[in-house]
């Protein structure tokens, strides 16, 4: 690693004066919450930093807080607490049972929400130093390469696909992501957060380099609703999604009055399948509506050379995801 | 049935390490550990590019950074790595290394693959090593690389060495390896039935838990190198070789080590880097390998191509086996290549042509049974598939078809593999939870079972041991071993308190330092138990005799017995181990998600000699075997010959979640060979785990995977 400073901001405010200071000095920082895959990126040099801003120490922002508007989730909460917290585990499952599936127990104690929804690909190409789209490149190496584990959704010019198992739950029960930053505070909706490569390659999400995403806003569920996480690994531990579903409904009896289905694993940022939440809402559920919905999830699937296979994954995922909850009650 | 063997006092009981408590305290010393005063830290440069020829190194930034205290490249730094191109497979000697020609230096130009060392840096912290590995300027011309074994043998494929990819032999011969016994084409013609089939394997990695390391230090021209090595005495020999020295001026230290699996027998260019930095900067020098540089710079099992070619008669006998194989080496040939199996199968007419292929990859060489858990998943596949085809049940045709003698003509020294197979059967409940029909069960997730077996080499041969008494009773055994992760200390320890009839609390085994300890054959080859355990018992006799003539010394002297026996195998026998693996799989045929549910092994390693390690040695292997099927790869890019997937996390090593609770039957037959009657065990369990769960997934989903590893979008694909 190339030699860095740490600095220990006092609070969010300082932090974002310590990184103006940075930037304005021509230096390099980076924002660390956990710190668990900053740290090996900075080893393998892919992010060089000057200073390390270390949030770690800031105190409040790894709070989650449950009133009856809904939940606000500091950034600087860990995947571990998330996944066990009882509130969250009731009514927000999809989010307990994403963040349950992320890396290893040592990872999810350490790694942070606002972390995990906010890491850089773990494209193959991009992690072993690749001068593509997202390092700062012009190119895409994935597209005439080794692109199995790469989009069939929302791809061009780079193909990489978002890593985050717990950004597809959160877009799922259609979160606000709460950005500080110098000029004041932004509060955004998913669309706005996450960027697709055509409207910025380099990047995965809409915060700037001097801001930080310090908190995430979920809107209490309404009545009769359900929701779950399917992670589909090749492996059975530690590895990010071939395909995932975040899937919450909302249920009268057996009728489903609306439904969110977004899919991980296979676009550059949580892909959301409106024309599937479609063919549910207002019906009842039953094993060839939830095969329509799959069918209709990969309508517009594009695959690459390797990646076909995705393609019947995600529609049985979410065809069977869809039941599982159904049944699930 | 087998003869059994009677009850020992000591030996045979579940006894833990007797290094344990430090191992899991961290009170045991690796080297990684290990500090001395004055130590310099080093990292390696490596090439960028999977070929390359080097025009020119400006070393002259790097030197100017303050803390660097020595750099090495080709230029002041060539000798040759014997251990790195052994040519052929056969335990590298000076011979060899005097005649081939095809010889790996410490660092090579051209470069030959993505991780080749280029230069090597000794600083005052490993930092500033780093950062001066990015001061060095290398001028590459880059070449046209080639990555697969067959692409390399074409016309016009670029060439890795002057005499091309077809890798040459010790004798400087481009010669492929092989066997022949009768003549396959009459047996062809002499069959009713002939099938052809293409099997591949990928490269995958030891990813053994410590990843490479080394700290050497001279005095005058006496050089000490503290390295984690399975053969203490093999890297003091080969390190004393490569640099010019007598082997008594090399000490090999190496108290802990984090696995081998093969990574680490003999010497490697990390441990002859790091001495070289150490004498030109004049003081001691520390190299620690990260987990990418591990696997990319070190070596992995060879990736193989496999065309059989095999002939049955109606009734299910095989006439005719051929096989032609290629198996990639990497850049260099660290191991022969050889791919192993079709000797486990009695039949009259055997062909085998095998091709040692150099590519631009990470070089291949010793990873757990070397040449066969993949050349059993290709044969064992294959047969499995013709016994489907010949409508027999896959355990009836290797029943009637499998090895009765060594290559149908030589007797073992006794013969347990019907015995495995069938109790093995019996326990599993194989006739209920095999599929008569493959891919039979309803709906999308469905289960199947699949079987394999394995003989495997157990020869007896020459190794050391010194036991030394004092005055008040303490036996102190002084074995070259390590302790590679199988229990090599323990084992010693029990063997040398059996054999003195003493508890094995007056034992003190002395290991892993070459100053203190005579020969032992290393920990590679599954041998140790053997050979070096029984070189214990003989110097044990010895010992005791002495007792009973002279009594216990007095004061602070000490009654000293060595040994040093070559036992052989009597009237022309061959001694193996044997075994069978039965394999009960899950596959979602929509998610493509393969998983055992059940997992029985059935080993004959002759005695058991503790239980406890014994069967975590089986389960490994297994385990190891369960991830080469389903997961794990090197993935290249073939646009620029870089790998993708290298580390813990990439190469999908198996994790806790990924693996059923195996369970481990021991026959314990006596073939009046072996310490107690102890047969090889390392390397077997391994060896037919991976055609094992193979036939499985076959047998749960009608369609045979032909292409390891058997990941998602092969079953999805087979399937769709």
């Amino acid at each position: 690693m190339k030699a860095f400073t740490n600095a220990n901001p006092r609070d969010l405010p300082h932090a974002l004066t310590l990184i103006q200071q940075a930037q304005s000095s021509g230096r390099h920082a980076s924002i660390a919450g956990g710190g668990s895959d900053l740290l090996g990126m900075i080893k393998e040099r892919i992010v060089e930093p000057d200073v390390l801003i270390n949030l770690r120490a800031l105190k409040g922002l790894d709070q989650v807080a449950a009133e009856k508007s809904g939940l606000k989730i500091g950034g600087l909460t860990t995947l571990d607490a998330l996944s066990r917290h009882q509130t969250i585990r009731r009514q927000y499952t999809v989010l307990a049972e994403a963040a349950e599936s992320v890396a290893t127990p040592q990872i999810r104690n350490v790694g942070t929400i606002a972390g995990n929804v906010c890491q850089r690909p773990w494209c193959w190409y991009f992690r072993n130093g690749f001068p593509c789209y997202k390092a700062g490149g012009n190119q895409c190496f994935s597209i005439n390469g080794e692109n199995q584990f790469h989009a069939i959704f929302g791809g061009g010019p780079s193909f990489i696909v978002h890593p985050s198992d717990t950004a597809p739950a959160l877009v799922a029960l259609d979160a606000k992501f709460h950005i500080a930053g110098p000029k004041g505070d932004r509060r955004l909706s998913p669309v706005d957060f996450f960027v697709l490569p055509r409207q910025n390659a380099a990047r995965e999400n809409s915060l700037a380099n001097d801001e930080v995403l310090a908190s995430i806003e979920i809107p209490s569920p309404r009545a009769g609703t359900r929701s779950t996480y399917h992670k589909v690994m090749d492996r059975e531990a530690w590895t990010h999604a071939v395909v995932s579903a975040a899937i919450v409904l909302e249920m009268d009896k057996d009728v489903c009055r609306s439904a969110r289905i977004v899919l991980g694993g296979v676009a550059p940022v949580p892909w959301r399948v409106p024309d599937a939440e479609r063919v549910l809402a207002g019906q009842r559920i039953t094993p060839e509506l939830a095969a329509k919905a799959g069918e209709v999830a990969v309508a517009e699937a594009k695959p690459l050379a390797k990646n076909a296979y995705k393609v019947p994954l995600t529609k049985a995922v979410v065809r069977r995801t869809i039941l599982q909850l159904v049944q699930r009650g | 049935m087998s003869e059994t063997l009677k009850p020992l006092k000591t030996v045979g009981h579940p006894t833990p390490r007797i290094d344990a408590l430090e191992r899991v305290t961290g009170a045991g010393h690796y080297t990684g550990d290990v500090k001395l005063p004055g130590m310099l830290y080093a990292r390696v440069l490596r090439s960028p590019h999977a070929h390359a020829r080097i025009r020119k190194i400006d070393v002259s930034k790097a030197e100017a950074l303050p803390g660097v205290k020595a750099v090495v490249t080709l230029e002041n730094c060539n000798f040759v790595w014997g251990a790195g191109s052994v040519a052929g497979g056969i335990q590298y000697n000076d011979e060899i290394k005097k005649n081939t020609r095809q010889r790996r230096h410490a660092f090579n130009n051209p470069v030959r693959f993505v991780g080749d060392p280029v230069a090597a840096v000794a600083a005052t912290d490993r930092h500033i090593a780093e950062d001066a590995l990015h001061l060095i300027a290398v001028d590459y011309e880059v070449l046209p690389h080639v990555l697969e074994p067959e692409e390399a043998l074409k016309p016009g494929a670029p060439q890795i060495w002057p005499e091309g990819n077809f890798a040459l032999n010790p004798r400087n011969e481009q010669q492929p390896m092989g066997q022949k016994r009768g003549n396959v084409e009459e047996g062809f013609r002499a069959s009713d039935h002939v099938f052809e089939d293409r099997y591949s394997t990928a490269f995958v990695h030891n990813a053994q838990m410590e990843p490479r390391a080394c700290v050497a230090q001279w005095e005058g021209d006496k050089l000490t190198v503290y390295t984690p090595t399975g053969g203490i005495a093999n890297c003091r020999h080969d390190i004393a070789r490569d640099l010019g020295l007598p082997d008594d001026n090399v000490r090999v230290i190496c108290q802990y080590m984090g696995g081998n699996f093969g990574n680490k027998n003999q010497n490697q260019d990390a441990d002859l880097i790091t001495a070289s930095l150490a004498k030109l900067a004049g003081a001691p020098v520390k190299l620690e390998l990260s987990r990418k540089e591990d696997f990319i710079g070190m070596h992995g099992r060879w990736p193989t191509v496999q065309y059989y070619k095999v002939g049955v008669s109606n009734d299910g006998t095989l006439k005719a086996i051929q096989l032609r194989g290629f198996s990639g080496m990497g850049g260099y040939r660290k191991n022969s290549g050889a791919i192993g199996g079709i000797e486990c199968y009695q039949c009259p007419n055997i062909e085998t042509v095998i091709t040692p292929v150099y590519t631009n990859k990470t070089v291949s060489g010793n990873f757990r049974g070397p040449e066969y858990p993949q050349g059993y998943f290709g044969i064992q596949s294959m047969m499995d598939d013709v016994a489907y085809k010949m409508k027999m049940d896959p355990v009836d045709f290797v029943l009637k078809n499998m090895t009765r003698k060594a290559n149908d003509s030589a007797e073992y020294t006794n013969y347990t593999l019907e015995e495995c197979i069938r109790r093995g059967a019996e326990a599993f409940e194989w006739k209920k939870r095999w599929r008569q029909s493959p891919g039979s069960d309803p709906g999308p997730v469905k289960r199947g079972a699949g079987f394999a077996f394995m003989s495997f080499r157990s020869g007896v041969g020459h190794s050391n041991a010194i036991l030394r008494v004092d005055s008040k009773g303490r036996y102190f055994v002084h074995v070259g071993v390590t302790d590679v992760g199988a229990g090599a200390k323990t084992t010693m320890g029990l063997i040398a308190a059996e054999a003195l009839e003493v508890p094995l609390s007056q034992i003190e085994v002395v290991w892993g330092d070459t100053g203190r300890c005579p020969f032992s054959v290393g920990e590679s080859g599954s041998r140790t138990t053997i050979m070096t355990g029984h070189a214990v018992i003989e110097a044990a006799q010895d010992l005791k005799k002495q007792i009973a003539e002279k009594g216990l010394p007095k004061g602070s002297d000490f009654l000293t017995a060595s040994a040093g026996p070559t036992p052989r195998i009597q009237g022309g026998k061959v001694r193996n181990t044997f075994g069978a693996h039965f394999v009960e799989v899950e596959v979602d045929t929509e998610l493509g998600r393969a998983h055992v549910t059940k997992y029985l092994c059935v080993h004959d390693c002759g005695r058991v000699m503790n239980p406890l390690t014994g069967i975590s040695q089986i389960k490994g292997g297994a385990i190891m075997g369960i991830g080469m099927a389903l997961h794990e790869d090197l993935v290249y890019d073939r646009a620029s010959g870089a790998p993708l997937s290298a580390g813990y996390y990439g190469a999908r090593i198996s994790t806790h979640r990924d693996v059923p609770d195996v369970e481990v039957m021991f026959i314990e037959s006596d073939d009046g060979y072996g310490p107690y009657g102890a047969k090889s065990m390392g390397e077997s369990s391994k060896v037919p785990a991976v055609a094992a769960v193979g036939n499985a997934v076959f047998n749960a989903i009608g369609r045979r995977m032909k292409d390891l590893p058997i990941t998602k979008d092969k079953i999805i694909g087979a399937l769709a």
